[in-house]
């Protein structure tokens, strides 16, 4: 006559049984890792003598506080401009040309190891010797690439700057042939 | 992508060939098109792809989020809801195109906030995201700005934040058109537009039935899942005080979209480290939903349908979307336990299988054979419906193998083999929702195949589909139905059989069908004699004049279908009103063919495949018999083992069988049989009888308690294998989880214990078992698991080369000379119990529960909506006998009795009353229950159940929380009401703000 019944006897592991249960999953684990395991331990150690294993110590174990403080910080208006001027320079130094700048800066260069020389002089210039300078060949070059550097300067850029330009119409024009990815 | 590729396939699947094509200009180059398709779909996965945010392929064109414009032949359209015609040239990338489409999407990022990163949504699959993406837009010309609302977080599965809401209306027209439930829509009234339930009530006092296709289809985070809630992304568990600080230092830095989406995109990618999505099929009902499951470790995310889900799409129910907690239920069996005594000690396989091997042996030995029993279930896989037959007949050497189909559906089978040759669905679901005429018998559809019953309601909503529903109670396809009948309770064959007479007698036949597919028109006539519509008047209490409109409806329908369940078959004379609905089917027609048929709706996962894969006590795999030599052989070949020839003992006769004393051992898995089965006293009362009993199952079940030794089971989503629905549609699970302890898939358990047996068995994966059965079984000759990969399915019969079979009886129906046959049935009164059990007690399930509970009462969400069952009584009744909301009554019969608490709702009528049966202690159902069954099939007649009742306690608590969906208020419409929104004062559609624009400047 098999009544029904509800209670139930649970397997017991003695904890003297269990241990040794988990140190063999433990081995079994180191075992089979073996050069990995002995390689991380180098890097811990390495970590531990430049002192970087206490200091992520500390900012895991307050995880949650420092991260708060960090972003409580970070959340001023300053700061939130510094970071972002910083981002939009990141942005605008990648688009230099560096080939085409190159030559410009070694004359930029030249130019300046040319002052350093003539630091110290007293010779006036006068307006004819400004127009006679210009007969010198190094001077006129200087002169023509400074005019076309400020003709550069003055033209369209609204297209592809990233602060403004907050109409529809202007932001097609923005992301035109280009891609976000 | 994916969808992409999937509407592209859908939209091939239509037919292209029988549509017109013609020629079109896109941006100045020629292209075919072809008639009736939307600018969209023809542009989409092409080069000149629009962007668009409202769209999507299963919820068509809603028109709300305006980021689709182009221009068809110089007008600004939306895309999405514009057909190509003859010649248009169309413009989808001028400056004044993408301007428009940038004014929509600026609308958008006005009422969504792009925290991405630390967004739990931001899983690859963020329609905002990829749309800002796609426009590449870097900034936008109005910011973003809170709305004056509070997130809704009172439902329990998931949560609504009106800030992130772009009001898209996507969840809007699931929730009407789709599901059909009728809760949200969008108030377009107020100065910033949200979403609101029913009358603008807290979600969790809502109409809302948590069927969870808001959260599906929302295209960001603002309807989700709570168990996506800081569990998917790596910084998305950070405290709410620290996160909103981080969005706005997001904000505050960003130079431009570009890089906040780039990092975002690599936390995704990142993301998918840690979260698997595997596909499985729902176990809840017989539907066969099937969707990717989201879970990180054993925690689970999200169940996410896909719209290429062939029976469901992107439909859920409360079960099948948020009911899956009990796989991690503390309360699961990890071990096999052994009774000793008054306790069950937990013990090793090798313990337990000894044990089993050792006394089904002595049994055999001692008892023969056919002492020892087994019980299948419908909601384990087909391989381990095959692998328990092949156990019980192949090993043991019994046909004393049947499974739990014998509760609901067998009679339906019976109905079906007698008329037409097949025990299932003659088509598919999709056929049901083409159908001008569904007819819905003794099925609580709504609440008991949820998925199904929202095509049936959708096209009664949106496509005038008629919808006819015959039942005792008032549910909600009564309520919508078009023309709603009651006949006495087990009247059916009776109203069915005048009909079809009244359909002869004038003529209103098929008789075209009858005279080339059907044979016996003449003894069924002669048979229908008895049935006039005097007669029928008087049995089922319907009017004559009702009759007569019902055959006319009928018998003028261009396509009928009929779907059936468990208010016809749990009947004495189930198998007969079963067979009588195929016989009105052939008579009118409707059969062989789309959108029409007979339907009995499955009620588990795998009712049909239990069956279908032979654990049957008369039939093996493919519903050979037993009997036939010739068939025999084959499995004996192929075993290499006797097959006994006489058919075995299905459930009724085994508890029977224990009680005369010649079943002395059963092997039972996955069934609650003690709470399940009918007149559980005297189920209960045979189990302590039996020598030895093995039951294997997830919980310590009521079944359990009886066992000898208890088997530690796997559910679904911890194996593979494969399972049949109710449209015979076979589809894969695969595993989303390991066993959770020691716990072990069903079909290791029993190739296990066959072992032990000295079976020697091979099976390494349940593909293995498949490739035997699909050699052996006509029906699945060509069932392969390879064919069956991913959301693939097949529905069969399926020939050798894989062709699946859709609809059956295109070619004729499964007899020798093709032909159906009217098969003539008689009525067989309902039991009658005596005077005194005044009250009729009918009974079933409900839609947040499965079964008595023992999966869903583990969800706390489900349990917190309804926390135990409850008595339906009619108002009428409740006034007579001075019973309120919560009045503790007792129900008895001469079986048993049941202690529950009252709810009053005109649900139900007169003396009729409704006990659900999820519960598992004083208010079972079957406690009630009788032992009489169907004269064919043995099926309990549950509901033939009546009943004395008592008042023992006046006052009480209602047992319905108010939290529950029962008590909402729908507010019906067709979809979004964009309409609306269009006429507000601040609304300008973008083409006509470019166009006043364009005309200022230039």
């Amino acid at each position: 006559m098999a009544k029904p019944i509800k209670n139930v006897q649970k397997q017991t592991i003695t904890a003297e049984e269990k241990r040794s249960n988990d140190l063999r999953e433990v081995e079994d684990a180191l075992i089979q890792n073996k050069t990995a395991i002995l390689q991380t331990l180098e890097i811990m150690n390495h970590m531990h003598d430049k002192g970087i294993l206490p200091l992520l110590n500390g900012l895991f174990g307050q995880g949650d506080k420092v991260m708060d403080i960090a972003v409580k910080a970070m959340d001023k208006p300053e700061n939130t401009n510094t970071l972002k001027n910083l981002l939009l320079l990141l942005g605008t130094l990648g688009m230099i040309n560096v080939k085409q700048l190159e030559p410009f800066l070694l004359k930029i260069d030249a130019g300046i190891a040319r002052v350093a020389e003539y630091k110290d002089t007293e010779e006036k210039t006068s307006y004819f010797d400004l127009v006679r300078s210009l007969k010198d060949p190094e001077i006129n070059k200087a002169v023509t690439i400074l005019m076309q550097f400020l003709k550069g300067m003055g033209q369209e850029t609204e297209h592809i700057e990233k602060t403004t330009g907050n109409s529809p119409q202007k932001r097609i024009n923005q992301s035109k042939g280009k891609t976000l990815e | 992508m994916r969808c992409q590729n999937v509407l592209y396939v859908n939209f091939l699947g239509k037919g292209v060939n029988h549509l017109k094509e013609f020629k079109i200009i896109i941006n100045g180059t020629e292209r075919k098109a072809v008639q009736g398709e939307t600018v969209l779909n023809l542009l989409n996965g092409s080069p000149d792809q629009v962007p668009h945010v409202c769209y999507h392929p299963s919820l068509g064109p809603i028109e709300t989020c305006d980021t689709c414009i182009v221009k068809v032949n110089g007008e600004f359209v939306r895309a999405c809801s514009t057909k190509i015609n003859n010649g248009d040239n169309i413009d989808t990338n001028s400056d004044e195109v993408r301007e428009a489409q940038v004014i929509g999407m600026d609308r958008i990022l006005f009422n969504h906030e792009l925290y991405c990163t630390v967004c739990d949504y931001n899983n690859g699959g963020c329609e905002v995201h990829n749309t800002v993406k796609e426009m590449k837009i870097n900034h936008q010309s109005i910011p973003f700005e809170h709305k004056p609302y509070e997130v809704d977080q009172t439902n329990p599965f998931y949560r609504y934040d009106p800030d992130q809401c772009i009001l898209c209306g996507r969840c809007v027209e699931a929730c009407q058109d789709v599901q059909v439930t009728e809760t949200l829509t969008i108030d377009w009234e107020r100065e910033r537009p949200r979403v609101i339930w029913d009358k603008d009530v807290p979600i969790n006092e809502s109409s809302c039935v948590s069927c969870g296709h808001c959260s599906t289809v929302c295209p960001c985070n603002a309807m989700m899942e709570k168990g996506m809630e800081g569990e998917t992304g790596y910084m998305t568990g950070i405290n709410r005080e620290t996160l909103r600080p981080m969005i706005e230092i997001t904000k505050g830095v960003e130079t431009g979209y570009g890089s906040i989406l780039a990092i975002s995109d690599m936390e995704a990618a990142m993301r998918e480290q840690r979260i698997k999505k595997t596909k499985t099929v729902c176990t809840y009902c017989g539907v066969g939903c099937s969707f990717d499951v989201w879970t990180k470790g054993r925690e689970i995310l999200k169940v996410d349908p896909q719209i290429e889900a062939p029976a469901n799409g992107i439909s859920t129910c409360i079960k099948g979307k948020f009911g899956w907690d009990f796989v991690n239920s503390e309360e699961r069996l990890t071990k096999p336990l052994i009774r000793e005594g008054d306790m069950f000690r937990e013990a090793s396989w090798d313990e337990a299988y000894n044990l089993i091997a050792s006394k089904f042996t002595e049994i055999k030995d001692k008892d023969g054979a056919q002492a020892l029993t087994f019980i299948s279930s419908s909601k384990c896989t087909n391989e381990e419906s095959y692998l328990m037959q092949k156990l019980a007949r192949g090993v043991i050497g019994t046909n004393n193998i049947d499974n739990c189909s014998r509760y609901c559906q067998t009679p339906a089978t019976m109905g079906l083999f007698r008329t037409v040759g097949h025990g299932g669905d003659s088509g598919s679901i999709k056929d049901i929702e083409k159908s001008e005429l569904v007819i819905v018998i003794g099925s609580n559809t709504s609440e008991s195949h949820p998925v199904l019953a929202t095509r049936v309601k959708r096209s009664h909503k949106l496509h005038n589909q008629k919808l006819i529903v015959a039942d005792l109670r008032k549910h909600e396809m009564a309520e919508r139905a078009d023309l709603f009948i009651q006949p006495r309770a087990g009247s059916d064959l009776v109203w069915l059989s005048a009909v079809t007479k009244y359909i002869l007698d004038e003529g209103l036949a098929d008789h075209d069908f009858l005279q080339q597919h059907v044979n016996g028109l003449d003894v069924f006539t002669e048979n229908l004699e008895t049935f006039t519509l005097e007669y029928a008047e008087k049995v089922t209490g319907l009017t004559q004049d009702t009759l007569i409109h019902l055959a006319k409806t009928i018998s003028q329908s261009k396509s009928v279908c009929v779907l059936w369940a468990m208010g016809v078959t749990q009947h004495m004379g189930g198998s007969d009103t079963s067979t009588a609905i195929s016989n009105l089917l052939l008579v009118t027609g409707n059969y062989g063919r789309e959108g029409v048929g007979s339907y009995p709706l499955r009620g588990h996962n795998n009712v049909q495949g239990a069956s279908d894969f032979g654990s049957m006590p008369d039939r093996l795999p493919s519903y050979e018999k037993v009997a036939d030599k010739k068939v025999r052989e084959k499995y004996e070949k192929a075993w290499g083992v006797k097959i006994p020839e006489e058919p075995g003992l299905n459930n009724h006769e085994m508890v029977q069988g224990i009680h005369d004393g010649h079943v002395k051992g059963m092997y039972l898995k996955g069934e609650d049989m003690g709470i399940v089965d009918s007149n559980i006293n005297h189920v209960h009362a045979a189990y302590e009888k039996l020598d030895f009993f093995v039951v294997q199952d997830l919980f310590l079940t009521r079944t359990a308690q009886f066992a000898d030794v208890v088997l530690p089971a796997s559910p679904s989503l911890e194996k593979e294998g494969t399972f049949t629905n109710t449209e015979r549609r076979i589809q894969r699970l695969y595993q989303v989880l390991e066993p959770l302890g020691d716990s072990k898939p069903d079909w290791e358990i029993i190739r296990d214990i066959a072992n032990r047996l000295g079976a020697g068995w091979d099976y390494k994966h349940p593909s293995d078992i498949m490739e035997e059965a699909a050699q052996l079984a006509p029906l699945f000759a060509g069932v392969s698991y390879e064919r069956l990969e991913g959301y693939k399915s097949l529905q069969w019969p399926v020939a050798e080369d894989g062709t699946d079979t859709p609809i059956l009886f295109k070619e004729g129906f499964p007899f020798e000379d093709k032909k159906a046959r009217l098969f003539p049935v008689n009525w067989t009164e309902p039991v009658e119990f005596g005077e005194e059990y005044d009250i009729h007690v009918n009974n079933g399930r409900l839609l947040e529960h499965f079964h008595e509970g023992n999966m869903t009462y583990q969800s706390e969400g489900i349990t917190s909506k309804t926390p135990n069952t409850f008595l339906e009584i009619s108002p009428e009744l409740a006034k007579e006998r001075g019973i309120k909301d919560g009045t503790l009554v007792r129900l008895s019969s001469p079986y048993g009795n049941v202690k529950v608490h009252c709810l009053i709702t005109d649900r139900v009528k007169g003396k009729e009353v409704y006990l659900p049966m999820n519960d598992s202690g004083e208010a079972a159902i079957n406690l009630l229950t009788s032992s009489y069954s169907d004269k064919d099939t043995d099926t309990p007649a549950y509901k033939e159940t009546s009943a004395k009742l008592e008042i023992l306690m006046e006052e009480g608590v209602s047992p319905l929380p108010k939290t529950n969906f029962r008590y909402g208020n729908p507010q019906p419409q067709v979809g979004v009401n964009v309409e609306k929104k269009w006429e507000r004062k601040d609304y300008i559609f973008p083409g006509d703000a470019v166009k006043k624009e364009r005309n200022q400047h230039g």
